[in-house]
């Protein structure tokens, strides 16, 4: 792919995410859907779809309770997505979870326990060493599972066994309501990484290219045997932790900000200084993005829920 | 019969013992067929390479290298994981755990992740994967170390538990264990670990599997059924052997997997018995044996012509003192006592 053509690729995925994310949340907040609320990736596209486009087929991703964002970087089927999003049997997950997996593909959903996802994404990783393959294993966490103890068992048993693991610790600034400066008490997480043994570095999540170009060096390094690294992408919540959260905690002043350094918007208007794209090719862009999810929402509409059998499915292998 | 010396040297054994095999050689003879059989198997425990501490893996460092047999760090959370995702990637991971105990510090990555991955995906993967816990007491090794915590296990959707009583099962379920596309914790008691069991011939074929699920009665009886598990078992046995000699007609029956649990042998014993008795060392609050008793009751409750009884732990941690674990634990004595009460 071409320079030119990887970064319009990547800005259509962010306005996919961002879509399909809105759509979710529109469903849950109109009472179209119920359950948990949405946790929307919104603000934080570039991480996602800065880091899958670094990987290939055969490797493996595994997402975060905020998961949508990987899904559609990897190219997932926005049909399927938001099917199993709407719990309705052509989902992904056959409708029966959250956690949108397409493990063809290398996507696993998970993140139901804060963190838990690390050590099985470590355990990957071990897997393809052990076969001898060079595929890579990437974990998404935020920066409150950073202070998980598995994040640290994994990062060390990454570092001395050599494994092919990228660890993304997402640090959207929040914990919930906590603000990052009150669980952690060092400039970085990816600090942290000089205590594994492992390299450390802090890109702007913000920007894709930035996530790609250090997610790229990091599989490089994995691929040929240089075992795992930590990338700690700095991002921004826009929205809420959970699509029905009023964030009375944070300075409206920091959400308007927020808000105006929005990642899309951004990176729109750098393609577009570097002639990349104009401003109606963007309309255009975004205009068939919003048909596709349109069309996402009517299909998952209209799909039938799991019949009351499958609830004692697929327990057992 | 149980092994109290576990951290002494091993005595020598009687003549008539010497050609059977160990319970801890018959699990390191399952865990050798099955990694010659299948280059995915391998595992990870501390010190497994070099120096296992009740020596299951011992030698076999030497036949499958140090990748196969992975010493890993004080980590068990992230290695639980680890087997996880490592099963889901084409492998079969067998975890040894130097204590049973310390699989607390790990239950989310089994219970939440190992075992609920496959319904979380509708079936996209499968978790085939082994947890060898030393487990229960009798050998003053304290509270921490002396448990046997499968109905933490059990309770939950999605693990299968063995519990082998000798070297045939030791053997047979393991094989099963690693064939399994499963979770599956194996405990392993460790009074058992040096103890000799005579074994048949199919003992020696190297697909010889004890199935899951299917309860072993260990001696017939007409008066009462006795359900025991690993070292229990043998203090079932003997208590009922004592009996015989005063008229009691004891069933032992040995379920060696408690998930899947084969219920319907112990059911049809307590119709023709019409007593059930329940012994394991587990707390007895939540206990398995209150489990076990409640599928019998829901089934058989008319059959029922005494109250079912359990022994157990009543729920104190088990003492490090000799003497106060024998007070807490069941024992051959306890278990004659309450056999002798329910037919008396």
């Amino acid at each position: 792919m071409s320079d030119t053509d990887l970064k319009l690729d990547m800005l259509r995925k962010m306005l996919m995410v961002r879509h399909l994310e809105n759509a979710w949340g529109d469903a849950y907040l109109n009472e179209e859907i119920g359950g948990i609320p949405p946790a929307l990736s919104t603000g934080q596209e570039a991480v996602s779809v800065g880091a899958c486009l670094a990987l290939e087929d055969g490797d493996y991703v595994f997402t975060t309770h905020r998961g949508q964002a990987p899904q559609v970087a990897r190219g997932l089927d926005p049909n399927r997505i938001m099917a199993e999003l709407y719990c309705r049997l052509p989902g992904y997950n056959k409708g029966k979870s959250y956690h949108v997996t397409d493990f063809d593909r290398g996507v696993v959903g998970m993140g139901g326990i804060v963190a838990g996802q690390v050590p099985v994404a470590g355990g990957m990783a071990l897997a393809q060493k052990l076969k001898g393959t060079d595929r890579v294993s990437i974990c998404f966490f935020g920066d409150g599972a950073s202070n998980e103890g598995v994040v640290h068992e994994t990062a060390n048993l990454a570092s001395i066994w050599d494994l092919p693991l990228i660890m993304i610790c997402e640090n959207n600034g929040y914990c919930i309501s906590l603000p990052v400066s009150r669980e952690i008490n060092t400039a970085h997480i990816a600090d942290r990484a000089a205590a594994y043994g492992i390299p450390g570095v802090v890109v702007d999540g913000n920007d894709p290219v930035a996530v790609h170009q250090a997610v790229s060096e990091a599989v490089r390094r994995a691929r040929s045997g240089g075992g795992a690294s930590l990338i700690e992408a700095e991002t921004t919540r826009m929205g809420g932790h959970l699509a029905h959260d009023p964030q009375r905690y944070r300075p409206r002043e920091e959400i308007e900000a927020a808000r105006a350094a929005c990642p899309i918007k951004r990176f729109s208007a750098r393609l577009q200084e570097e002639g990349l794209l104009t401003a109606d090719g963007f309309s255009a862009m975004e205009a068939e993005v919003v048909r596709e999810i349109e069309a996402a929402v009517a299909f998952a509409r209209q799909a039938p829920t799991p019949p009351a059998a499958e609830a004692f499915e697929d327990l057992w292998a | 019969m149980i092994d109290r010396r576990l951290f002494r040297p091993a005595a020598k054994p009687p003549p008539e013992q010497q050609d059977w095999p160990t319970f801890r050689g018959a699990i390191n003879e399952a865990m050798r067929e099955e990694m010659r059989r299948d280059p995915y198997v391998f595992q990870m425990g501390e010190d497994i390479a070099l120096a296992p501490p009740f020596g299951v893996t011992a030698g076999l460092v030497k036949e499958f290298g140090v990748e196969r047999i992975r010493d890993m760090p004080c980590s068990e959370a992230a290695v639980v994981g680890a087997a996880c995702g490592a099963a889901m990637g084409g492998m079969r991971p067998i975890v040894e755990f130097q204590f049973g105990d310390f699989l607390s510090v790990a239950i989310d990555q089994l219970t939440h992740q190992a075992a609920m991955l496959r319904y979380l995906t509708g079936g996209q993967v499968k978790v085939p994967l082994v947890i060898r816990l030393p487990c229960g007491g009798g050998q003053g090794a304290g509270s921490q170390h002396s448990q046997t915590l499968y109905s933490w296990f059990a309770h939950v959707p999605g693990i299968k538990v063995a519990l082998p009583a000798t070297s045939m099962e030791a053997k047979g379920l393991m094989k099963s264990a690693i064939r399994d596309d499963n979770p599956v914790l194996f405990f392993e008691h460790k009074g058992l670990y040096r103890t000799r069991w005579p074994v048949t011939e199919a003992y020696q074929d190297p697909d010889f599997l004890v199935p899951f699920g299917q309860a072993l009665v260990r001696r017939t009886g007409d008066d009462i059924t006795v359900v025991a598990t690993l070292a229990m078992v043998h203090y079932a046995m003997q208590a009922a052997e004592e009996l015989a000699g005063q008229g009691i007609s004891v069933e032992v029956i040995d379920p060696r997997t408690l998930a899947p649990l084969d219920a319907d042998t112990i059911i049809d014993s307590v119709r023709k018995t019409g007593r059930l008795l329940v012994v394991d060392e587990a707390y007895l609050t939540c206990g398995i044996q209150g489990e076990i008793m409640a599928r019998v009751t829901e089934s058989a409750f008319e059959a029922l012509k005494r109250p079912p009884r359990r022994l157990g732990n009543p729920g104190v941690p088990v003492p490090f003192e000799p003497s106060l674990e024998d007070t807490v634990l069941p024992t051959k004595d306890k278990i004659a006592a309450a056999i002798r009460e329910m037919t008396g």
